[in-house]
C-alpha cells in the first residue's frame, strides 16, 4: 500500500544530489559509495517510490536490494532538509514497509536476464558493474525537468577507468547502440537521457595533485565539493560550479562558472588540459594539436566532443586575509554599475549582485525563514540589492571607499545569519519600519556604533538560528552553525552549498545569459522580458545573480522561473513560455552583441569564452 | 482666475442642515479620514467612501473591518457607499459606468487621502500620492457636480518658518521634510483648480493628531508615539537581556534595574530651550473639522492646533513614570557635547532625528478664524496630560502599535 504523504514528498525530489556527497560532515548513506548506482543513495530511492507509486516498474531484485541496504540511520533527512526542508525519512520508511509487505504476501520479484550485449559489457567492467535491472535503469530515466518525459534506458554501466569507457564506447559504436553520460548519476536538466546506454561515472574518483603545475587532475566522477576541500586542505582554491556536479562533467556541459569567474573566468580558462574518450572509444587529449578544436564555438547546439575520463584544473593561490562583504543597494542599476567598477579595476575576486530572494535562501536554514527575511530585507531594512564580494584587506578598504555608504562586513553578516530569526520578529523589524529619515534604514545596522545593541536585538547564537527549523533538527543544526565555516561568506561561495536552496519551495527553472555589462539597458530589457513572460502565464519568478566577468566587459546573468514540477498545469505553462522565449532570446542575440544565451554553449563548455561572449558572427 | 461659485452660501448651508449633501470622501482608510468619515454617517450624512483594495482584502471588506473598530451600527452605515478606485490612477481607478454617476451624485468632496513619509528616499511614492493623486481629485471635483472641496492639509505646510504662522496660503522658503513640501503646494495647487472650477474651498491643518482622549483609541502610532515606543524598546530588550541572560550586555551599556524595580536607561535626548509639541487628540480634531465645515461656508484656511506647545521634559517625565523608567532625561546642545553619544542614545537618535523639529517646535500658529468658529460651538482642544499620554499608549500597547487593531 501506497503512502500518499511519502508519494508526494518522493515526487518533489529536486534531483540536487547533495545526498552524494557529505557536505555537512554527516558522513553519506551508507549504500551509496558502496554500491554506486543512483538508486543505493537516498534520491535514487526517492524515484523508487514514485515510480512504484505510479506503476512504472515492477517490484525487482535491485529494488529489494535497494529497500534492505537503506539502514535508516537519518543522514538523508539533514541532508535533504538542509537544502530543501524535506524529509526523505518518511519515503526511506515508506519504501521498506512496502518491500516488505511485497515479500511478506509472496509477490513475485522480477530478476532480469542476461542478454548478449548486457554479458559483454560485464565483461568489460565487472558483474556488479552493469545492469539492466528496471528498478535501477528508472532511477536514470527522469528528472524533474518539466520538459522532457521519462526515458527507459536498457543498460546502466559504471566504469571504472578511462580505458573501461573506452571499450564500452566502442561496443555502443559497435551495436549503435547510443549513449549518454552521467557524472554522479543525476540529472536536473533533462538532458542526459537515452534509450541505449547511461555510463555513470560514479566509480572514477581520482584526484592527484600537481602543485609545481598549480594544477588537479580529476576523474569524471569527482564532484565539485569534493575537489574544492581537497584543494582547500592544501591551501588552494578551484573555480566550483555547485557542489553536488561533477567537474568534469560540468566543465564540459557549460563550463565552469560561479562569483568567482569575475577573476577565474569560465569554460576553457577553468582547465590546463582534459582528457575524452571519442565516440568511436579513441582516446585523445586537448593539448594535442591533432584533437578536435573543441576550443572555437558555434552558436547552435552541438554535440559534446566525446566522453571526458579527466580533467586536469587550475589551481588558484589564496591569502589568509580574504573576507566577503555586502554592500547594499535600493536600485539595480546602481548595483550594477558599483559591480562593473570593482570588476573593471581589478577589485575583489568573488563578485556578484544579488537579489533579495537569494540572500534570503542564502542565509535562512528554513524556507518560511526565508520568506519572511525576503520581505525584511527591502521593507524594513531598505535593501534591494547587495554587491557580493570577497576582497583581501586591501580590496575591501577600496570597496568601502568606494561605497561611500554602509556596508555589512564579515563580523555582521555572521551576527545577522546567527541572529535571522529575531531580525524578523523583533520590535526591531517594527520600528524600522516606522523610520522616517533619509540615511538608508540599514545604515544605522551598519554601523559599527550600534553594534553592541544589534548584538543585544539578535542575540546572536547557533541555538538562535537553529531554533527556525523542525524540532527534532535543532540539536544538529546549533552544531552545524557553531562551526565558523556555516556563516563565513567566502567559505560559503567556494563550497557553495547553499545554493540549492533556490529550489526550495519550487522547482526552479533557471536561465542563464551572457550579457554586455557596460549596457544595463539590454541588461534591464531581458529580466523585464523574463518578468512579462512569466506574469503574463502566472508562472513564479525572479530575479537570480549577476557575475562580472573579463574586467567588467561581460556578465552573466541568472534570471529564475518557479514551477511545481509534478503540476502538469505548471508544466503546460513553462512549455508555453519557452515557445516565446526562445525565439524572443535568439532575436536578442542576433541584434545585441555581447548576448548569448547558455543553452547554445551545452556541450562546448571547453571553448574559449572570448568565442561566445565576443562572437564575430 | 477665480471663477463665480457654483451655488449660493446660503444653499450651501441648507444642503449641510437638511442632509442632502452627498459627500465624497478620500482617505477614508486612514487615521483622519475614516474618523471624518464616521462621524458624518453618525449625524446622518450621506459619505460615498472611495477605497482601494490591499493584497486579498477587497475594499468592501477593508472599510467594514474599519467601522467594526468604529463601532458603528448597521443603521449607522446606511449612508454610506463604497466605492473601489485609488487616487493615483487616471479617473481615480473608477470603472467609467460608476463614475458617471458619481460626477452627478457628489455636491462636497473631502479630500484626506494622503502619504506622510518625511523621507526624500521616498520622494517618487509621496509625490504620487500628494500631488499626482491630488491632481486625480481636483480633476474629479471639476468635471463633478459639486460645489465645495475641503482638503485636509497639515498646520507644518508653514516649513522652516520662525515665529508665527498665518491662517492663509503661504510660501516658506524651505521645509523641514517632503510631507511639509507636498502638503504646501498641495493647498495651493487646490486653491487654483477650486478658484477657476467655482469651487468653494475650506483647507483644514490639523498640528500632530494622537489617539482619543477619552477612550486612547487611534488607528495610526507615530508622531508622538514613536519616541515612546523606541525608549520602550530600549528598555525590554535590556530588561530582557537581565532577566533572561545574566545582563552582561545591559551592563555593558549601563542599563540596570533600581530598587523598586524600575530601569535605568542612560539615555539623553538632546532638546532646544524654547519650544514643544502641538499635540491634538483625533476627537478635537473630528470635533473641530466638522464645527469649522458647518460653520464656514464661505470656505477659508483653519488651523486645528493646540496652541500650547507640550514640552518633551513632560512627555519623557510622562512615560518614565508610566513605564517605571529612570535616566532618561532632556538635555541641551552643550550638554550632550560634553560626553560622546553612546550605543542607546545613537539609535535612539538616528530612529527619532525627523521628528525632532515637531519636538522642538517654536513655531505659533494664528487660530483667530478657527477660533472664532470653535469657541462659539465650545470645542475646546485638551491639555494633554498625563491620564490622557496613560490612555493612549496604554492602548498601543494593547494593540501591539496597530498590528493587532483588527
Amino acid at each position: 500500500m501506497i503512502d500518499e504523504s511519502a508519494r508526494k514528498t518522493a515526487a518533489q525530489c529536486r534531483h540536487y544530489a547533495m545526498c552524494k556527497i557529505d557536505y555537512l560532515d554527516t558522513g553519506l548513506c551508507p549504500s551509496g559509495p558502496e554500491r554506486h548506482y543512483v538508486a543505493f543513495y537516498p534520491q535514487g530511492r526517492m524515484d523508487l517510490y514514485r515510480a512504484l507509486a505510479e506503476g512504472l516498474i515492477p517490484m525487482t531484485e535491485a529494488l529489494v536490494e535497494a529497500a534492505d541496504t537503506c539502514t535508516l540511520c537519518g543522514i538523508c533527512d539533514k541532508q535533504c532538509h538542509f537544502v530543501t526542508g524535506m524529509r526523505p525519512v518518511k519515503v526511506m520508511e515508506a519504501l521498506k514497509d512496502h518491500v516488505r509487505e511485497h515479500l511478506a504476501a509472496k509477490k513475485p520479484v522480477y530478476k532480469p536476464k542476461e542478454d548478449a550485449v548486457l554479458k559483454r559489457l560485464r565483461t568489460i567492467v565487472g558483474d556488479e558493474w552493469a545492469t539492466n535491472d528496471p528498478a535501477i535503469l528508472f532511477t536514470y530515466a527522469d528528472d524533474p525537468f518539466p520538459l522532457a518525459g521519462i526515458q527507459m534506458p536498457r543498460y546502466v554501466v559504471l566504469p571504472g577507468s578511462r580505458d573501461e569507457v573506452a571499450a564500452v564506447v566502442a561496443l555502443a559504436d559497435e551495436l549503435k547502440v547510443p549513449f549518454a553520460i552521467r557524472g554522479n548519476g543525476g540529472s536536473v536538466f533533462g538532458f542526459v537521457f537515452t534509450e541505449g546506454i547511461v555510463l555513470d561515472m560514479n566509480r572514477m574518483r581520482k584526484i592527484e595533485f600537481d602543485t609545481d603545475n598549480w594544477c588537479v587532475a580529476v576523474e569524471p566522477g569527482v564532484t565539485s565539493f569534493e575537489l574544492q576541500k581537497e584543494a582547500h586542505k592544501r591551501g588552494y582554491r578551484v573555480n566550483a560550479a555547485e557542489p553536488a556536479a561533477t567537474v568534469c562533467g560540468n566543465i564540459v556541459c557549460t563550463g565552469t562558472f560561479s562569483t568567482w569567474s569575475n577573476v577565474y573566468g569560465t569554460a576553457a580558462d577553468g582547465f590546463i588540459d582534459m582528457e575524452f574518450v571519442d565516440r568511436k572509444g579513441k582516446v585523445f587529449r586537448l593539448n594535442d594539436k591533432s584533437a578536435p578544436n573543441v576550443f572555437a564555438f558555434d552558436h547552435a547546439m552541438i554535440p559534446s566532443p566525446g566522453v571526458c575520463t579527466k580533467a586536469v584544473v587550475k589551481l588558484h593561490p589564496v591569502t589568509d586575509d580574504e573576507e566577503g562583504i555586502l554592500v547594499p543597494f535600493t536600485s539595480f542599476d546602481k548595483a550594477v554599475a558599483f559591480a562593473r567598477d570593482l570588476s573593471r579595476r581589478r577589485i575583489a575576486l568573488a563578485l556578484a549582485v544579488l537579489g533579495g530572494h537569494y540572500i534570503a535562501n542564502f542565509m535562512s536554514p528554513s524556507g518560511e525563514l526565508a520568506e519572511k527575511i525576503k520581505d525584511v530585507l527591502p521593507e524594513v531594512l531598505g535593501i534591494k540589492y547587495l554587491v557580493f564580494a570577497v576582497a583581501d584587506a586591501h580590496g575591501r578598504e577600496a570597496i568601502r571607499k568606494m561605497a561611500g555608504t554602509a556596508v555589512i562586513d564579515s563580523a555582521l553578516f555572521r551576527t545577522l545569519m546567527l541572529g535571522l530569526p529575531r531580525l524578523a520578529d523583533s520590535e526591531l523589524a517594527g520600528i524600522a519600519s516606522a523610520y522616517e529619515g533619509d540615511a538608508p534604514p540599514y545604515e544605522i545596522l551598519c554601523s559599527p556604533e550600534m553594534r553592541p545593541v544589534v548584538e543585544a536585538v539578535l542575540q546572536p547564537s547557533p541555538e538562535t538560528i537553529a531554533g527556525s527549523v523542525d524540532e527534532d533538527l535543532r540539536e544538529f543544526y546549533a552544531r552545524l552553525y557553531a562551526r565558523p565555516e556555516m556563516t563565513d561568506m567566502v567559505w560559503l561561495n567556494m563550497f557553495r552549498i547553499v545554493s540549492a536552496r533556490m529550489s526550495r519551495r519550487k522547482h526552479m527553472f533557471a536561465f542563464l545569459i551572457y550579457v554586455p555589462l557596460d549596457k544595463i539597458e539590454v541588461i534591464n530589457g531581458i529580466i523585464s522580458g523574463f518578468a512579462r513572460i512569466a506574469d503574463a502565464r502566472k508562472i513564479e519568478h525572479d530575479y537570480g545573480f549577476l557575475t562580472p566577468m573579463d574586467f567588467g566587459k561581460r556578465a552573466i546573468l541568472e534570471y529564475d522561473y518557479y514551477i511545481d514540477h509534478t503540476d502538469p498545469a505548471d508544466k503546460k505553462k513553462i512549455a508555453d513560455a519557452m515557445t516565446e522565449i526562445g525565439p524572443w532570446l535568439d532575436g536578442l542575440a542576433a541584434k545585441t552583441k555581447g548576448v548569448t544565451f547558455l543553452m547554445y554553449v551545452f556541450s562546448q563548455g571547453c571553448s574559449r569564452k572570448e568565442n561566445f561572449l565576443y562572437r564575430l558572427d | 482666475m477665480m471663477n463665480a461659485a457654483r451655488i449660493s452660501r446660503e444653499q450651501i448651508e441648507k444642503k449641510r442642515t437638511d442632509r442632502s449633501a452627498r459627500f465624497f470622501l478620500t482617505g477614508g482608510t486612514g487615521f483622519l479620514g475614516s474618523h471624518i468619515a464616521v462621524e458624518l454617517l453618525k449625524r446622518g450624512h450621506r459619505v460615498t467612501l472611495l477605497a482601494r483594495s490591499s493584497g486579498a482584502q477587497r475594499a468592501e471588506d477593508r472599510v467594514r473591518g474599519l467601522l467594526d473598530w468604529f463601532g458603528l451600527s448597521e443603521s449607522g452605515r446606511r449612508g454610506l457607499r463604497v466605492v473601489e478606485g485609488d487616487i493615483t490612477r487616471p479617473g481615480l481607478g473608477i470603472p467609467a459606468e460608476d463614475m458617471r454617476g458619481l460626477l452627478f451624485e457628489t455636491d462636497e468632496i473631502i479630500h484626506c487621502a494622503s502619504n506622510t513619509a518625511f523621507s526624500e528616499r521616498k520622494r517618487e511614492e509621496v509625490e504620487e500620492v500628494n500631488s499626482a493623486g491630488l491632481t486625480n481629485v481636483l480633476d474629479f471635483a471639476r468635471e463633478s457636480q459639486a460645489y465645495f472641496f475641503h482638503h485636509v492639509s497639515t498646520a507644518f505646510v508653514a516649513g522652516k518658518t520662525a515665529g508665527t504662522c498665518p491662517e492663509d496660503l503661504v510660501t516658506p522658503g524651505e521645509f523641514w521634510n517632503l510631507y511639509e513640501e507636498t502638503k504646501c503646494r498641495g493647498e495651493h495647487a487646490a486653491a487654483a483648480a477650486c478658484g477657476e472650477a467655482g469651487l468653494g474651498l475650506t483647507i483644514y491643518r490639523p498640528s500632530i493628531v494622537y489617539g482619543d482622549s477619552r477612550t486612547g483609541r487611534s488607528l495610526l502610532f507615530n508622531a508622538v508615539y514613536f519616541p515612546v515606543r523606541t525608549a520602550l524598546f530600549i528598555r525590554d530588550l535590556y530588561e530582557k537581556d537581565i532577566r533572561d541572560r545574566g545582563g552582561r550586555k545591559a551592563a555593558e551599556m549601563g542599563v540596570r534595574f533600581e530598587a523598586d524595580g524600575s530601569v535605568h536607561l542612560p539615555l539623553r535626548i538632546e532638546v532646544a530651550g524654547e519650544g514643544g509639541i502641538d499635540l491634538i487628540p483625533i476627537d478635537y480634531f473630528t470635533e473641530a473639522f466638522m464645527a469649522l465645515m458647518e460653520g464656514a461656508p464661505g470656505g477659508g484656511v483653519f488651523h486645528i492646533v493646540n496652541g500650547r506647545a507640550k514640552r518633551i521634559e513632560d512627555i519623557i517625565d510622562y512615560s518614565c513614570r508610566l513605564f517605571r523608567m529612570t535616566g532618561i532625561r532632556a538635555c541641551g546642545a552643550e550638554e550632550c557635547r560634553e560626553k560622546p553619544r553612546n550605543p542607546l542614545e545613537a539609535l535612539y537618535d538616528h530612529y527619532v532625528e525627523a521628528y525632532s523639529p515637531y519636538m522642538r517646535d517654536a513655531r505659533v500658529f494664528e487660530t483667530a478664524r478657527s477660533r472664532s468658529i470653535l469657541e462659539r460651538t465650545g470645542i475646546v482642544c485638551p491639555e494633554f496630560d498625563y491620564e490622557i499620554f496613560a490612555r493612549c499608549m496604554n492602548y498601543a500597547i494593547e494593540t501591539g502599535w496597530g498590528f493587532r487593531l483588527f
